[in-house]
């Protein structure tokens, strides 16, 4: 053994930055340095991936809002209007208000005199025109009954319209299918949304995990030389997972910006009308679409890898 | 003597203890019906080089995939360096491989690495702990044991298939293994060449790992007078000590 050097071991001070710099070099930088050379295999992920979610972001927007417009809508349709004859007895108004006030069904009970109800007509769109074509005051006084749920507005209508002080003509503003027949649109635009993006949704998985799949096949003699030195599995399935996760960002964080930069767009040129239009769809709540868009691609992308992985790679 | 060879060289609990490196009972392996081993017994001891020789098609390649865990044995046990490797979990397979070196007939080596990086990273992926310039270092010993201690920046591309072999040879000890494993490691090279990688393999025998040699070459078989042990239709048909196998006439007309 003359002349043979024996080296000390290497010192471990710096141990951590190793640590960091490898699982770095092996998992985050080779990932993306093969994802680069492999945008040719991995555009048609990228691309359905961004038009779904793009697409998922306007339907998640639409539904949003149109889950508002539900609630306004039931809000509105558990309000009864008792519509009150011209000559009605004060005292049998006042006997209808105090039973109505009293029913425990019923949240709140307002009266609406002529003049008020003609007031609000002319902020309507279209009613001024109305209310100025007849030399009398058209419209009649009511009693606006809040009722707590729209189950019990039927119950409330058949016990006001009873009452001597109601119009026996037009009684109340109860229609009885009116509120179903929305939500039954409602149920129908939700199911036909869910539906789109399901199959949307299955053909970006799919093509992300071909894509995934290709990469695996591209670099199968890396794979295997890993393996065969020991690379744990982690570091073996590790970059085709950051792989997914940056098409999914990617896809995520371009269709977030689209996403949010139309909402915006819609906000500002349609200020009021959009508000009535798509209500509740403000800056933040586009903000909060755009970010959950972009998650939605990093979740999807590194599912769809994780899922390919699970199935091309062998151990 | 290459000194890296010599940092190698560790105090062998495994023989204080008598315990073999690796250890075949009744091992059997099936594809479908087709049996590609059966029945196979038996043991390497810490330190021993040993022949493994046997028609294409005998099982060679199956009982090397067996010891390293690319396949899992239909029937028996097989143990390596004390591990069960026949019920070894998947994701526990890394720790097997990190004590086993591995050379190929065809080197298997990352051709947009340099022989460098290239020995390094069988380093680095075993264990993240090692820094960028231990590893650098230590794969140029590596490389300098091995011979190429002036290559260490080239490409697999500009290397000549025994030069390629040497850095698969770095790259397989470059972890301190206790078991060296090569499938057909002169298989691709003319005889000269191949009697230096020949050559590499008894050198690190004699440091204390074991090494296990799938071969159809029976001149370098002969020559070295070691253990041979031969598989035919997936038997182990004979198991001949070091200094006692001949000319081996019968395997070369087999």
């Amino acid at each position: 053994m003359a002349g043979i050097v024996l080296k000390a071991r290497f010192p471990r001070r710096h141990v951590v930055e190793a640590v960091i710099r490898n699982v770095f070099r092996y998992l985050f930088q080779g990932a993306a340095r093969n994802w680069a050379r492999n945008f040719g295999s991995t555009a048609p992920a990228l691309s359905s991936m961004t038009l779904l979610l793009f697409l998922s972001g306007l339907i998640g927007l639409t539904g949003f809002a149109l889950n508002n417009l539900e609630q306004i809508e039931a809000g509105q349709a558990s309000m009864l209007h008792v519509y009150l004859r011209d000559d009605a007895d004060p005292t049998d108004v006042f006997t209808l208000h105090n039973r109505l006030a009293l029913d425990p069904r019923v949240a709140t009970v307002d009266y609406t005199s002529k003049a008020q109800a003609l007031q609000h007509a002319q902020s309507v769109p279209g009613l001024p025109q109305l209310a100025g074509a007849s030399g009398s005051n058209p419209f009649p006084a009511s009693l606006d009954v809040q009722v707590k749920t729209i189950d019990d507005v039927a119950a409330v209508d058949a016990m006001a319209r009873i009452s001597p002080a109601v119009d026996p003509v037009y009684p109340t503003s109860y229609d009885r299918g009116a509120y179903q027949r929305f939500q039954s649109v409602l149920l129908a635009v939700a199911v036909a949304g869910i539906v789109f993006l399901g199959l949307l949704g299955f053909v970006a998985v799919t093509v992300t995990i071909n894509s995934i799949r290709a990469a695996i096949h591209s670099r199968r003699d890396e794979v295997a030389i890993l393996q065969l030195v020991g690379a744990p599995r982690w570091m073996v399935r590790g970059p085709f997972i950051v792989e997914g996760a940056i098409t999914g960002s990617l896809a995520g964080g371009a269709a977030g910006l689209v996403t949010f930069g139309l909402a915006l767009a819609g906000i500002a040129e349609g200020s009021a009308s959009f508000s009535q239009f798509a209500p509740g769809v403000t800056v933040t709540a586009a903000a909060a679409a755009g970010l959950i868009v972009f998650a939605a691609g990093l979740g999807l992308g590194s599912g769809s890898s994780l899922l390919s992985v699970r199935r091309h790679l062998e151990s | 003597m290459p000194y890296v060879f010599s940092r190698l060289v560790r105090p062998d609990a495994r023989k204080a203890q008598g315990r073999p490196l690796v250890e075949f009972n009744g091992v059997t392996r099936a594809y479908g019906s087709r049996l590609a081993l059966d029945e196979v017994d038996f043991r390497l001891e810490p330190g021993e080089l040993a022949f493994l020789v046997g028609p294409s098609g005998a099982g060679k390649t199956t009982l090397l995939k067996l010891i390293n865990r690319e396949l899992r044995p239909t029937q028996g046990e097989v143990w390596i360096d004390g591990i069960a490797a026949h019920e070894l979990k998947a994701s526990r397979v890394a720790e097997l491989r990190r004590r086993v070196g591995v050379v190929f007939q065809d080197y298997k080596l990352l051709p947009r690495l340099t022989a460098r990086e290239n020995v390094a990273l069988a380093l680095q992926v075993g264990d993240l702990r090692v820094s960028d310039r231990e590893a650098r270092e230590r794969a140029l010993d590596a490389l300098d044991a091995v011979g190429l201690g002036d290559r260490g920046d080239s490409m697999p591309h500009e290397l000549s298939g025994g030069q390629q072999q040497r850095v698969a040879v770095a790259r397989a000890v470059i972890r301190k293994p206790p078991l060296l494993i090569a499938d057909e490691p002169t298989g691709n090279l003319d005889m000269e060449t191949a009697w230096g990688i020949t050559d590499l393999l008894e050198d690190i025998a004699a440091f204390g790992i074991t090494v296990l040699v799938a071969t159809h070459n029976i001149e370098i078989v002969t020559r070295l007078q070691r253990r041979v042990l031969t598989l035919v239709n997936g038997r182990l048909v004979r198991d001949q000590p070091a200094g006692q196998t001949g000319r081996m006439a019968w395997l070369a007309s087999s």
